[in-house]
């Protein structure tokens, strides 16, 4: 069984990565801020500000010290509160 | 054009975002009055949404309604419209007594009308009576002159339609040009028949060199103008945009908007990136979290959804590299367009249009009927504009007969055809009988809560069954509170949206309250207390930028990176702390944030008086439809039992559920309903209210509202 986890992206950064996620293999120490620099290295075009991305994990909030588990789903969101 | 009767007029000069004046036409007698406004109106009734209510409430009855003689039609912006150096200033508000609600209805909408109005001298236009025959009414500052005219015709096609007419008006009013001093408001033939029917904003856009439009859309203002025999008034003003508010504080205002528009710049290209998406980049995100209002709100996520992301829109139909903001100086520009699209149904096909939109809502709407074809929303986008009828209440009431049919309550016989979801064809042809008033047309442009009453007569007739009995299941799926009907998100699962649905004063639009994400997503909200809070502090909040001619958006949807370190980041108060200066800096005022609350707050408690007289303002008039706190049936719980299991552990105190997914589903719906109501509670409890909803008396004499039709009115609800 891999273990890794899966980095889902949306809207402008589906766009600029060219692809709808990518995985990332995990040690069993991983947190969020790891993948957070998994993308940052790939792709050093997106915008992830810590201060303006909402990071979710599994589709809850998650933070930068989350730990992750195989299988989990992370995502760097933009806020949204509605128009 | 034939000039029914025309006065001479000074033009009021703009002093600190006022002009103290409001035009009154009454169309019946077509008498044209200006009233001067005494100095302490502004500061009670602030502008815009303010000074619709105080003249609804003071000018209608209880027994008022949308084709009245005396319903009042009102376009007013506020003191902070119309400044090119602040993004977002162009809106304003169109407020009356409602088709739908029978109650106050407004809708925001953005354009050049409401800052050429201002310039021309007038904070607010009051339109009331019914004229004999179709008008349009012209305010021309530069000529000092305000007329009434005969409505030109320009042939059949042109003048049933709102954007048609609209720039055959524009062009006809300019000497056969264009102009950036001449801005409309108008409405086509569609309105007639509809009861959701809306107003058209117009304004001349050099970029793309073609007449633009933005639309209040809800609540069928339009249909309110249309009745009155008002299809378009045309505001003129060469005067300069820029310090247009003659602010007090120039400096001021100045410094207030580089500061926003920095972070406008800087955030949002990181965030939503609205600026280069519009609205539409928000179906992808509300596809992810189940909140797409899929097959009249029955599931929020399908994989057919992708065909409606913002990506597809901006490859195959928007302008790119053209910024499209629908006032001066807005930098966040979300509105989008696109030029020569081939309309393929409808009584226009073949002919290639200009299309401005579509936003999130005109895409949920579609995807609410189970259709997921851009070229489809394209269309539906432009003929609903061109008809003058809402894209949400439209696609809302045809998803409702659709699922009504889906669930063997109506059948072909009723409509005519096969309703059913997805089918565009059928969705097309309704559309346009709407617009007409033609067929299954008549029923579905009288929206949902009309179209229940109906669809129940039919079945019982049909049946032989009670019509209370029919009309309870038609309870569990009309997606409509007060009359109107739902915007397009799914609030099954976050309670503080319900509240904000249930709660709004219009009825279920989200631009009172929108805490989807605050709540399910952040879980910021976790007790009752603290999403009480929230169902208070935001519709206060945004409240107040209807009443002063803003726009929200470069406020609530570009997060200010500075909010992250503060104890509520949701409110993104360092943004806010710019719209306070931008206010003192324009009218002269040293408020706070709570000062402008507080102001906003007055407001409020006048709509839900106006609410209470017209019979929608009590506890009963809040409950929000089963659909809308969960999946109302069966099939709605299986598409996500693993989902709706677990959340039902969570609420039981030994985390035992019962055995049966039957039994297990209408656990969880009754601990929805249950929440809901103890939701109402806190809530009441919190904006100053009794248990049924009304204002307590001395939370109307707290804020100055106590006068003799308030005091019969709480005496007759006992408060």
């Amino acid at each position: 069984m891999k273990i890794e986890v899966s980095i889902k992206f949306f809207g402008m950064q589906r766009v600029l990565t060219k692809t709808d996620g990518i995985d990332m293999p995990i040690t069993e120490k991983a947190r969020v801020t790891d993948a957070l620099e998994y993308v940052r290295e790939r792709y050093p075009e997106l915008p992830l500000d810590q201060e303006t991305v909402l990071i979710t994990v599994n589709h809850e909030q998650a933070s930068l010290d989350t730990m992750l588990k195989p299988n989990d789903i992370v995502s760097f969101l933009p806020y949204i509160c509605g128009g | 054009m034939q000039i029914l009767r025309q006065i001479k007029y000074e033009p009021s000069r703009v002093v600190g975002g006022y002009t103290d004046r409001i035009l009154r036409v009454d169309v019946s007698t077509q008498e044209i009055a200006i009233q001067e406004l005494p100095p302490d109106f502004k500061n009670k009734y602030i502008g815009g949404r303010g000074y619709a209510l105080k003249l609804i409430w003071d000018g209608t009855t209880r027994s008022t309604r949308y084709n009245s003689p005396e319903n009042i039609l009102v376009m007013a912006s506020g003191p902070l419209g119309n400044e090119p150096g602040f993004p977002g200033t162009g809106k304003f508000i169109v407020g009356t007594i409602s088709p739908l609600t029978d109650t106050f209805i407004d809708s925001n909408v953005g354009g050049h009308f409401a800052p050429l109005l201002k310039l021309a001298g007038f904070d607010a236009l009051a339109v009331s009576g019914i004229s004999r025959q179709d008008v349009i009414i012209l305010v021309d500052g530069d000529a000092g002159t305000i007329s009434i005219a005969a409505a030109p015709s320009y042939g059949k096609e042109i003048d049933d339609g709102s954007l048609s007419f609209g720039e055959r008006l524009l062009r006809d009013v300019n000497d056969g040009g264009y102009s950036n001093s001449v801005a409309a408001v108008t409405v086509g033939k569609g309105a007639c028949n509809a009861r959701f029917g809306i107003v058209n904003s117009l304004f001349f856009d050099k970029k793309r060199n073609r007449i633009r439009s933005k639309q209040a859309g809800r609540g069928g203002t339009g249909t309110v103008m249309r009745f009155k025999g008002l299809r378009g008034i045309v505001a003129r003003s060469s005067l300069a945009r820029a310090n247009g508010n003659n602010a007090v504080d120039r400096e001021g205002v100045r410094q207030a908007g580089s500061q926003l528009k920095e972070v406008v710049l800087k955030s949002d290209p990181k965030q939503l990136h609205l600026s280069a998406w519009g609205t539409t980049v928000l179906s992808e995100y509300m596809d992810k979290f189940h909140l797409f209002p899929i097959n009249n709100y029955q599931y929020g996520q399908s994989p057919e959804s992708s065909k409606l992301f913002a990506s597809v829109f901006l490859d195959r139909y928007f302008s790119k590299k053209m910024p499209d903001g629908c006032y001066y100086g807005c930098n966040l520009a979300c509105a989008k367009g696109a030029e020569n699209v081939e309309l393929t149904r409808g009584p226009r096909a073949g002919q290639k249009v200009s299309i401005d939109g579509p936003e999130y809502e005109t895409v949920g709407a579609v995807c609410c009927m189970g259709i997921f074809d851009p070229h489809f929303v394209m269309e539906y986008n432009w003929y609903c504009d061109e008809y003058s009828l809402d894209t949400i209440s439209t696609g809302v009431t045809i998803a409702f007969f659709m699922e009504c049919f889906q669930r063997g309550l109506l059948t072909a016989e009723d409509t005519g055809y096969e309703l059913t979801f997805g089918n565009i064809e059928a969705a097309d042809g309704l559309l346009h009988e709407i617009a007409r008033g033609e067929g299954f047309g008549k029923v579905a442009g009288q929206g949902v809560a009309r179209g229940k009453k109906w669809v129940a007569q039919k079945y019982a007739a049909r049946h032989g069954t009670p019509e209370n009995s029919a009309m309870a299941e038609l309870n569990k799926f009309g997606m409509e509170v007060k009359g109107l009907e739902f915007s397009m998100y799914i609030s099954k699962e976050s309670l503080a949206q319900q509240g904000g649905y249930g709660f709004a004063l219009k009825g279920p639009q989200h631009d009172e309250a929108w805490l989807i994400f605050i709540d399910q997503v952040h879980k910021e909200l976790p007790t009752f207390e603290q999403k009480a809070n929230a169902l208070k502090w935001f519709p206060l909040i945004r409240t107040w930028f209807n009443a002063t001619g803003l726009c929200k958006l470069p406020w609530i949807d570009v997060r200010n990176p500075e909010a992250a370190s503060t104890a509520e980041p949701a409110k993104n108060l360092p943004t806010l702390a710019y719209y306070v200066k931008y206010l003192n800096a324009t009218t002269g005022s040293s408020k706070k944030l709570e000062d402008i609350l507080e102001d906003s707050e007055r407001l409020y408690i006048l709509q839900k008086l106006i609410n209470l007289r017209q019979g929608k303002g009590t506890r009963a008039s809040d409950q929000i439809p089963p659909r809308a706190m969960g999946p109302a049936y069966f099939n709605e719980y299986e598409s996500r039992a693993e989902y709706y299991d677990d959340w039902l552990k969570k609420q039981l105190d030994d985390g035992r559920i019962p055995a049966s997914p039957e039994e297990r589903h209408k656990l969880l719906m009754e601990k929805r309903m249950q929440a809901y109501q103890k939701l109402c509670d806190i809530v009441y409890e919190e904006k100053g209210f009794t248990s049924e909803g009304i204002p307590k008396r001395q939370t109307v004499t707290k804020f100055g509202l106590l006068d003799e039709q308030a005091r019969q009115l709480l005496d007759e609800f006992s408060v």
